[in-house]
This record gives C-alpha cells, sequence and structure tokens, in this order.
C-alpha cells in the first residue's frame, strides 16, 4: 500500500487549495445569501476555475484535455468543495460528463462538441434526465409497471429527432452550452429498452430554459427546468445506439460504478464540506472562551469534535480508495456504498459544527450554510432509492 | 390510577384550534412567495384572530378576564398553533405564560387595576421578559458540576430618583419584544440586590431594535430592548417574589416541546399526504418500505416525544404527584424538550426526504419545517447544556452561591 502523492497530483492538489481559499471561499457566503436562484451564480469564478484547468481537467490527454486520474479529480474535489460546495460542484458536473463524452461519443462527435468545450471557458455541461413525474422511476424502473420512467418524447423524423416534453431539477441548466437528454423513442419498451441518449446544444431550436429552481442549499449551482418544443436535433447527435440509452453503465468500456465518477464526485465533494466543518469547529473550540476558558476544555466538546474527525477521516479513506480503484478500472460497488456513507457522515459532520456553534451562542452563518448544503445530499435522487440502487448492484 | 382521557372541554379547545388553524394560519403561511423570501414577517393578521379566539389570554385566572387554562391545554394550543405557524405559537405561548405569573401572582391590587383592563382590552397587547444581556454568560458549559465562575450580575440598573426610578442598560433577544406593550425588567436596584420593574413599551428611553442576526434562530418575535434614562414610578417594582417569574420558565419549557411538536406535525402530515399520492415504482410510494418505515419512525418519535411533553405538563398542573412518588423528581420538563427537539429534527429530515427534489426547494415548506426543527434543537444553550442541567439534577447536585452573591448579602 502506498498513499503518497505523485508531483503531479500535489501540484493539482496545491493549485486547487489556492484557488478556493483565495478565490472561491471569500464570494461563497455572499453567492449563497443571495434571494433569486438566478442571480446566485458568477460567471467571473468559472472563468477563473476554467484558465486553472478546473473546468476541463477530465478530457483525456489525446483529446486536448489534462486527462488527470480520478485520485487528482478526487484531491482537486474536496479541495474546492472545502471553500463551497456549490461552485465546485459546478465544475465537476463538466468533469462527469467529459467522462461520458470519452466513453461513449464517436470521434466525429467528440470533435464537434470537446474542441468548442475546450475553447470556451465558459462551456458547461449537463445532462436532463429527471422529469415531474419520473425521478426515482428513472434510477430504479419498476419491473412490473414498463412504462414507468421518463416521457420526454423523441420521433424520427428523416435525418432529425423531434423532441417534445419537459425535464426539471436540471443542473447548468440555466448556464450549460451542451446537454445529454434521455428521450423515450419507444414509448412501448420499458425504460431501459426504449430510450435513446441525445447531444442537445443549448441553442438548439424548439429547446428552452425555463425556471430555476430555489434550493435550500447548493444556492449557486443552477437547477432548471427544460423545455422541449418540437425542438429539431440531427441524427449525428445521438448518442450510442438508438434505443439503447443505458449503455453509459451496461457497454460503456470505462465502467466506473454508478453514474461514471459521479458517486466518487460527491462523496469527494461532501469530504471537502466535512474538512471545512471540522477546521471551523476546531478553530471555534481554541478561540471562544466560556467562563473565563476555552471551550476546547470541556469533555462534551472534545467528544464531538472527535466525532467530527473520526467520520471525516474514515471517509477521506473510503473516498481515495474508490479513486484508486477507478483508476484501476476495478468495477465494485464500492463508489455507490462510498456516496451512501458521504451522506451520513457530511449531515452528521456539519449539524454537530452547528450544535457547537449555537451552542457556545455564536451565530455563524456559514455553519448555517453547511448544514443546508449537506441536505442536498439526501434530495439529490431519493436517498434510499440510490442506497438500493447500491445494494443490488452488490447482489448481481 | 392513570387516565389520559381528554375532557370534552379540551378536546373541543384543540379541535377549534385545529380548525382556526386551517382556515385563518396555514393559507397565509404556506403561500410560496413567503417561503421563498428570506424574511418571514409576523403573521400579524392571523395573531389578532388568534388573541379574539382568547388564545392570548388563555392560561390567565377567569377571576382575572382569562380561560384559567392548565399547563397541558396550553400545551395542546401550542401544538395547534404551531402545525400552522411557530412564531404566532411562540408569541402567543410567551405573552400567555407570562400573563397569569404577573397578574394572577405577582402584582399588588394597585399594579392589577393599572395595568390589566388595558391588557384585557386590547388584543394586541402583548407581553415581554427582558434579562438576557450582552456579554452574560448563562450557560453551564464548563461549571457543570462546579460552583459558577465569572460575574453573572444583572448590568441593567434601575436607581431611586425622587418618585420613580431610572432604568439604563441592554437586554438582548427578548421574545415578543417588537409587540410588547409592557416589559418586565430584570434589573439591579444599587448594593447588590436585583428586582422586577414593570416598563410600559411607551415609556421614553425604551427602544427596540431588531436582533441583529441574518438567520433566523428563535421562533417568534424577537428584539433588542435599549433602556436609556427610563422613567417608571416607584409602584413599578414587582414584589420580593418575583424571581419566582423566573420559575415559570419550567412552564414555558413545556411549551416549547408542544411547539417542536406541531412543527414536527405539520412535517409528518405532509409527507403522509403526499406519500399516498405519489407513484413511484409503479406503485403509491407509501407502499414501498423504504417509505413506509420511515413514516412509521417519524409517527413513532413524534407519538413517544407527545408522551413526554404531557406528561411534564400534567406534572407542573399536578406537583403532589412528584411528593406522593407517582412520578420521580426529574426536570420532566427538559427531558421532554430535549428528546422532543433531536426527535423531530430527525422526523423532519425524513419527513423531507419522502419529496425527494421538492424537500428542498424554497417554494415547498419542507426545508422551512426541518429549518424550523432545528432553530428548536438549538434553542437556548442547546440540548448539549440541557443534558449537563438534567445530570446535575439527577446527581442532586446543588450548586453553592458565588462569591460575588456571598459578598452582596
Amino acid at each position: 500500500m502506498d498513499f503518497m502523492l505523485s508531483n503531479e497530483q500535489s501540484a493539482w492538489q496545491a493549485t486547487a487549495r489556492k484557488f478556493a481559499q483565495e478565490e472561491i471561499r471569500p464570494i461563497s457566503l455572499a453567492r449563497d445569501e443571495i434571494d433569486d436562484p438566478r442571480e446566485t451564480f458568477d460567471w467571473e469564478i468559472i472563468k477563473k476555475g476554467s484558465r486553472l484547468g478546473f473546468r476541463t481537467m477530465a478530457v483525456p490527454k489525446e483529446w486536448g484535455g489534462h486527462g488527470t486520474d480520478f485520485v487528482t479529480q478526487a484531491l482537486v474535489m474536496a479541495e474546492l468543495a472545502k471553500a463551497d460546495s456549490a461552485i465546485s460542484k459546478t465544475f465537476s458536473q463538466c468533469w462527469k460528463w467529459s467522462h461520458l463524452i470519452a466513453a461513449t461519443c464517436t470521434d466525429e462527435q467528440k470533435r464537434r462538441f470537446l474542441k468548442p468545450f475546450l475553447e470556451d471557458d465558459t462551456f458547461l455541461l449537463g445532462k436532463g434526465i429527471s422529469e415531474p413525474g419520473a425521478g426515482s422511476d428513472n434510477r430504479l424502473p419498476p419491473a412490473d409497471d414498463p412504462k414507468a420512467g421518463l416521457k420526454l418524447r423523441a420521433e424520427r423524423h428523416g435525418d432529425d429527432w423531434i423532441l417534445n416534453g419537459e425535464k426539471c431539477f436540471i443542473a447548468n441548466a440555466s448556464v450549460g452550452k451542451l446537454f445529454f437528454i434521455d428521450a423515450r423513442t419507444d414509448p412501448n419498451a420499458p425504460l431501459r429498452q426504449g430510450t435513446t441518449m441525445f447531444l442537445v446544444p443549448s441553442d438548439t431550436p424548439g429547446f428552452r430554459i425555463g425556471k430555476v429552481f430555489n434550493k435550500n442549499g447548493w444556492r449557486f449551482y443552477q437547477n432548471g427546468e427544460m423545455i422541449f418544443e418540437n425542438a429539431r436535433v440531427p441524427h449525428a447527435n445521438v448518442v450510442g445506439p438508438v434505443n439503447g440509452s443505458d449503455m453509459k453503465t451496461q457497454q460503456a468500456g470505462d465502467r466506473t460504478g454508478g453514474d461514471l465518477f459521479g458517486d466518487l464526485e460527491l462523496a469527494a465533494n461532501a469530504l471537502g464540506v466535512c474538512d471545512d466543518a471540522c477546521e471551523m469547529a476546531l478553530t471555534l473550540a481554541r478561540t471562544t472562551k466560556q467562563g473565563g476558558r476555552h471551550l476546547f476544555e470541556q469533555q462534551m466538546v472534545q467528544l464531538k469534535l472527535n466525532r467530527m474527525h473520526l467520520l471525516t477521516e474514515a471517509l477521506r479513506s473510503f473516498v481515495m480508495r474508490v479513486a484508486w480503484e477507478h483508476d484501476r478500472k476495478m468495477h465494485t460497488a464500492n463508489a455507490g456504498l462510498c456516496m451512501n456513507l458521504s451522506t451520513d457522515v457530511i449531515q452528521e459532520v456539519t449539524e454537530i459544527n452547528l450544535d457547537l456553534h449555537a451552542g457556545a451562542g455564536v451565530l455563524a452563518p456559514r455553519a448555517d450554510k453547511l448544514v443546508r448544503d449537506a441536505m442536498i445530499w439526501s434530495h439529490l435522487a431519493g436517498d434510499s432509492v440510490q442506497r438500493m440502487k447500491v445494494t443490488r448492484r452488490l447482489a448481481r | 390510577m392513570y387516565d389520559l382521557r381528554l375532557s370534552p372541554e379540551q378536546l373541543e379547545i384543540r379541535d377549534t384550534v385545529r380548525d382556526f388553524v386551517a382556515q385563518e394560519v396555514k393559507p397565509p403561511a404556506l403561500d410560496p412567495t413567503r417561503l421563498e423570501a428570506q424574511t418571514r414577517p409576523l403573521l400579524t393578521g392571523a395573531l389578532d384572530k388568534a388573541a379574539q379566539l382568547g388564545l392570548r389570554t388563555l392560561a390567565l385566572s377567569e377571576e382575572a378576564g382569562g380561560a384559567g387554562a392548565d399547563t397541558l391545554i396550553c400545551c395542546i394550543v401550542t401544538e395547534e398553533l404551531a402545525v400552522g405557524d411557530p412564531d404566532i405559537a411562540a408569541v402567543l405561548a410567551q405573552t400567555s405564560t407570562l400573563a397569569p405569573a404577573l397578574f394572577d401572582r405577582l402584582m399588588t391590587p394597585q399594579q392589577r387595576e393599572r395595568f390589566l383592563p388595558a391588557f384585557l382590552a386590547d388584543d394586541r397587547y402583548h407581553l415581554a421578559l427582558a434579562q438576557h444581556e450582552p456579554g452574560r454568560d448563562a450557560t453551564l458549559g464548563i461549571n457543570y458540576h462546579r460552583a459558577e465562575t465569572g460575574d453573572r450580575s444583572c448590568k441593567t440598573t434601575a436607581l431611586r430618583a425622587d418618585d420613580g426610578w431610572v432604568i439604563n442598560g441592554r437586554k438582548e433577544r427578548v421574545a415578543n419584544a417588537p409587540i410588547a406593550r409592557l416589559f418586565v425588567v430584570e434589573v439591579s436596584t444599587g448594593t447588590g440586590g436585583a428586582g422586577m420593574l414593570l416598563v410600559p413599551s411607551d415609556t421614553p428611553g425604551l427602544r427596540v431594535t431588531e436582533s441583529g442576526h441574518g438567520v433566523r434562530w428563535q421562533h417568534g418575535a424577537y428584539g433588542d430592548v435599549e433602556l436609556a434614562d427610563c422613567r417608571v414610578p416607584l409602584d413599578n417594582l414587582l414584589g420580593a417574589e418575583s424571581q419566582a417569574l423566573l420559575a415559570e420558565a419550567g412552564h414555558r419549557i413545556t411549551q416549547d416541546a408542544a411547539l417542536n411538536l406541531g412543527i414536527g406535525r405539520a412535517a409528518y402530515e405532509a409527507a403522509l399526504d403526499y406519500a399516498q399520492l405519489r407513484v413511484q415504482g409503479g406503485r403509491r410510494i407509501i407502499e414501498h418500505q423504504a417509505i413506509g418505515a420511515k413514516l412509521a419512525e417519524i409517527a413513532i418519535r413524534l407519538e413517544v416525544a407527545r408522551a413526554a411533553t404531557w406528561q411534564a405538563a400534567w406534572v407542573c398542573d399536578n406537583p403532589d404527584a412528584v411528593a406522593g412518588r407517582s412520578l420521580p423528581d426529574l426536570p420532566l420538563a427538559s427531558i421532554a424538550q430535549v428528546f422532543a427537539s433531536e426527535a423531530i429534527y430527525r422526523a423532519a429530515k425524513d419527513a423531507a426526504e419522502c419529496f425527494g427534489a421538492m424537500g428542498v426547494m424554497r417554494d415547498m415548506p419542507l426545508q422551512q419545517y426541518v429549518h424550523d426543527a432545528l432553530v428548536c434543537l438549538h434553542s437556548g444553550a442547546g440540548t448539549g447544556e440541557a443534558k449537563l442541567r438534567i445530570a446535575e439534577a439527577l446527581a442532586g447536585y446543588r450548586r453553592p452561591a458565588t462569591a460575588a452573591a456571598l459578598a452582596a448579602e
């Protein structure tokens, strides 16, 4: 076993740490406090981060990206998330779909879409799955209800497909330039056999963004509605086989569990938030006095700090192991389990941090923000559904 | 003998308040525009209507013009109100708790004559108790099982001048401050003595400011109170036993637990409704084990928390049950409050989870229930502090007087 980082990994980590501390952290709370969910976003931080490579770091070298390994991605994710979970998620959403492009797109599609993605600091990616009537059904399609799941319809007309329907909660919807869209191409087949994935640029005629959802956490991160009214997409934008959108987990060459990086991404993000909470709590305990003595002297405070740190360090070990396994193309349920664990850990750790601050009479808005951001983990895709999905993978 | 049946009167009060909340409180409280806003102004219209129902004077004795409700009924009413809006519940609980302490017990007949008629006549006449001061550290913390260190004396002073008291000082986080017509202000009266002064809100020199916190960390209407050369008549001093007013805080603890129950019930009712409507996985989500078990756990937490809260309320009304060895001599109100706040935070999170992504959206109430439950969890100095106080009670610990207090005697 070797826990040493390579020079390249350490360099990425150091750059991320500096950028997070100097650029992200100073705007984190102010962005969170903006009322209008469309206005929380800030292009300047995206451009700055993009210039350092944090938008495109997951694109393979042969296609002009940085080709970082998963260990590096996990390290960078944790550093950025320590400053702001939602801002860092906006960057890593691009890594997630960079992996998907690398794994599933044809060379022609890569040429057409990766080049502009790499060149443009404001080019963000997204993927539309959820719909108002179909959330968990897309993740655990019920065997006894073959019609369940997404309803967005795509019909072939010559060289084009015509898309009609609606998506909701879609990440980067209001700021993205290119989206993967899952659409039903055979309404009579079950979800897995009747769905096709399309590449849909944001300027596609007949495609527009509706409202941006007003979340209580991850406020910087944009989740929006997508509306398709006879949106016309060329057949050349079909990803993989028609009626085979599930290829990302079934046939893709690099199967890294769950959603191709998505699980590791979330767990590493949670780790960064936990690091922030631990640091806040320890600083509070060592600097705040009560009755003339530091909070740290109290046994109950020590026990709470112990709990925060043991959970955080256990999560770190698991996150780095999963990243290491991904780099070796080991296909296990560990990424999913690690994401499930991260949900429990981020919530408990941020709650203890808030409890310590409130108990000391210190009203720290950042402690509250971390708790609100942590809540998001239970609501990303149905917490129990996520856990059962991973369990079913174990039993395969 | 063990009897948990509510009387027809108690049931009627509960049903009346439940109907009132459904018709008058929930519609404005659940308005999406209000839910989305960062600030949550007090629903004064609904508050006034609740006062007209008699909920402001609920616990005041019938002789004084109130309904003479006991602590258990007050808990039932507070829970029902908090299902609709915790702020209205908190404001009314505060006025309703202070009213009997002041008008029935602490005021002299002359004082009652001066203040009671106005209190009864005006539905917007609320009461406030101004105790907490900046820098005056009231938490137990490091002083657990030890004599207190540090200066905890009251820094707000009242000096005698001619025909009255002149008050100077500052109080923080005073419940009901923005709407109170009458403040009870804890002061030190010169040579180490402490007292409670009645200070009407229109006294020159009294100024209420917003408590300077962005995020709401209390239920109800809070504010800071500045007192600059405030003059009140000599007769505004409450009797020596006015410290007993502090003991009323014990009654308020049960109200806080009841308020917490109301928040939990609102979350539970929303989740139960939704789980019977939302179809995923080919069936209503309540028919899935994962959601069914979650709802069961929410119900378990709520029922156990209510049992503990009602027991604590009942013992407030029947203190002889402790002397008669029917119930243990323990801080049952704190025990109920700690259990309720931990259980209901968990329950509110679980309820929100049933809603998937909608559980964190600001135009939906679930995220607000979670936040409101979190506020209860951290009310006062938090559950950790409450547990230390309970532990001292278990050990029968009696705190020795501080050097400062001894010197003053």
